[in-house]
């Protein structure tokens, strides 16, 4: 089954990932080949009916009989030191803009580069 | 005390003893690593980073305990390889991907910390296909590792960095994480031992989570003592991983000489299939068939070592390929998500909006078979297609686990060639993902269903670059299957030093 490049795009923005033209050619191509491939599956009769929802753990699981409380966790400046921007105590990002016209409650965003991203 | 110029030959059990019984040093041990490692490491680049000043004030730390009459541990100065996805605190960490570029590890790994409690030095961050995705080393944003065997041949992966540093005599043990094969893989490629422990047998906490229903942490060693060993260390319950199982784990030492005598191995019927297949389709190059003359020569020396061959069916091993990478792709689309720019790693210098940083962070940060597969997991799990990928990806897994578990009515252990053949060339894939991805075929089974399973040296074929055989066993008798694979060890020798073909060896 050969991958439109329209259907490429879809999935790269579900996956929150950007592609040149030629990327998107090269990976329809690529995934193509790949989901020929995965397209066996559709031919063996395995588990009918009893499908499981996920890759069920290969053990049971005891359920963890520790009290639910609350102990120590990672600190907040040691989390911190690894993030890319930061303000008081906060990680900071830039303005969330808005993500569609519909929704135009929100603040309106000052300075360059308005638009709509998602 | 002199520095020993050998000591770096020698396996961990043999240097742990020395140095618990202060016949040699932990400094000693760790500069002859270091020495070897700077003859070795520019034939096979396995290192991101060698963390020198720290290994060396860890090993004084180990000598100034056995001075002052502490015992360290079964690990006392033993040189420890981590593969770049384990988190050490302080060390940077990146799984060799540009988006954990100045990543510093926030805390350390349980099963790190089990090494560090066991008297281990820990001397680098080992190369990795990125965010362990890939079989051969050349997915590593950073640098190609070679294989020690023939240095224009791929150690293989993701595991690659931690399996060609033993192999190439820079540490005795190196960690690697196996999801569908990232240990057993790149250890057969470069003629070593490499274990996969049943799942839920090593806590996971601190190790950079790629897909979650398979992932596990394990050993790489030259023998399978070592191997044993340092499952034994890194083993075990933890609080901080909800899937590591409540089992003890016993004595993986104590059972290991007693051989195979009646034990049932089982073999896979739908093996001659595949090899045939593959003979067929691999026009050139003889491996192939040399991997199916060394399976048979394997097969052989079981025998003679006091197996019983039984025969197994396992119908769904064709279909293990497409299940483990719809799934592993699924998995990975979810747990690679966190990875947007905002709370860790690299962001984009150019984003302007929330939506930006995502995008851009991402878009620039991963390498092209991250994207892939992030791409391919997507496409899995999308609406309209969720049913017919994923849903029918578990269905055709429970089908797989229902056949081990008959096959381990009848065998006590199963065997499989490890890999399909031995190292390929460097780039000789690297535009075909999906021949890439066929080099997991005997691997996914077990990490699919959880089984432990250990890959041990098992002949060369005609290009003199290693084959491997591996043994699987039932979920938590690791005992079992390091106890066979000691015997097939034992009866047929294959621990030989590398020749580093193709460079200007230093080595000796």
């Amino acid at each position: 089954m050969a991958l439109t490049t329209e259907e490429v795009r879809k999935i790269a923005s579900l996956a929150r990932l950007r592609f040149t033209p030629e990327e998107e050619a090269a990976f329809a191509g690529q995934l193509g080949k790949i989901v020929d491939y995965i397209d066996q599956l559709q031919r063996l009769e395995a588990g009918a009916g009893s499908a499981p929802l996920a890759p069920l753990p290969p053990i049971s699981l005891a359920a963890p009989e520790d009290d639910d409380s609350p102990g120590p966790c990672l600190p907040r400046e040691t989390f911190l030191a690894n993030a890319p921007a930061v303000l008081d105590g906060f990680l900071l990002v830039p303005e969330v803009r808005r993500t569609s016209t519909a929704d135009a409650r929100q603040v309106p965003a000052a300075g360059p580069g308005v638009g709509d991203d998602l | 005390m002199t520095c020993n110029p050998d000591l770096w030959g020698l396996p961990a059990e043999e240097l742990a003893r020395r140095i618990r019984g202060r016949e040699v040093s932990a400094a000693a041990a760790l500069e002859s690593a270091l020495e070897r490692t700077a003859r070795v490491e520019p034939l096979v680049h396995a290192y991101l980073e060698i963390f020198e000043e720290a290994a060396r004030a860890r090993a004084g730390e180990i000598d100034r305990e056995v001075a002052a009459g502490k015992d360290p541990g079964p690990l006392a100065g033993v040189p420890v390889a981590l593969k770049d996805n384990l988190n050490l605190e302080g060390h940077r960490l990146t799984c060799a991907s540009r988006i954990l570029e100045g990543y510093v590890a926030p805390y350390t790994a349980t099963a790190v910390q089990r090494l560090l409690d066991a008297g281990a030095v820990i001397v680098g961050r080992a190369n990795m296909d990125e965010f362990a995705m890939g079989s051969s080393c050349e997915n590593s944003a950073y640098q190609e590792t070679r294989n020690p065997w023939d240095v224009a041949t791929v150690p293989g992966g993701s595991s690659g960095g931690p399996a060609a540093a033993v192999a190439a005599g820079s540490v005795a043990v190196g960690i690697g994480s196996d999801t569908g094969g990232s240990v057993r893989q790149p250890a057969a490629l470069c003629g070593v031992v490499g274990v996969k422990p049943t799942y839920g047998r090593v806590s996971r906490y601190g190790l950079v989570a790629f897909a979650s229903s398979t992932d596990q942490i394990g050993p790489i060693a030259r023998g399978v003592r070592d191997a044993a060993l340092v499952t034994q260390v890194i083993a075990g319950h933890d609080a901080m991983d909800s899937t590591s199982a409540e089992r003890p784990v016993g004595d993986l030492l104590a059972t290991i000489e007693e051989g195979i005598a009646g034990m049932r191995i089982g073999v896979v019927k739908e093996i001659d299939v595949v090899l045939a297949a593959q003979a067929a389709a691999a026009a050139p190059g003889p491996a192939p068939n040399d991997m199916a003359a060394s399976f048979r020569a394997a097969l052989a020396a079981l025998e003679q070592a006091g197996a019983e061959l039984v025969e197994v069916s396992i119908p769904s091993l064709e279909a293990a390929i497409a299940v483990y990478y719809v799934i592993a792709t699924s998995e990975a689309s979810a747990n690679l998500a966190r990875f947007d720019g905002v709370r860790y790693g690299r962001r984009s210098p150019g984003a302007a909006s929330l939506s930006e940083v995502y995008f851009d962070s991402r878009s620039e940060g991963f390498g092209a078979e991250v994207k892939r597969r992030i791409m391919l997991g997507t496409f899995a799990l999308s609406s309209g297609y969720y049913e017919a990928y994923y849903g029918k990806a578990c269905a055709v897994l429970a089908q797989m686990r229902a056949e081990l578990t008959a096959a381990f009515g009848r065998a006590d252990v199963v065997v499989t060639p490890t890999t399909p053949s031995a190292a390929f060339r460097l780039g000789e894939k690297v535009d075909d993902p999906l021949a890439m991805y066929l080099s997991d075929i005997y691997t996914t089974p077990a990490s699919l269903v959880g089984l432990p399973a250990v890959a041990v040296p098992s002949g060369f074929d005609g290009q003199g670059l290693p084959l491997s055989l591996q043994i699987m066993g039932r979920p938590f008798e690791e005992a079992t299957v390091f106890r066979a694979a000691r015997a097939f060890e034992r009866q047929a020798g294959w621990q030989v030093a590398p020749r580093f073909r193709g460079a200007e060896v230093g080595a000796g």
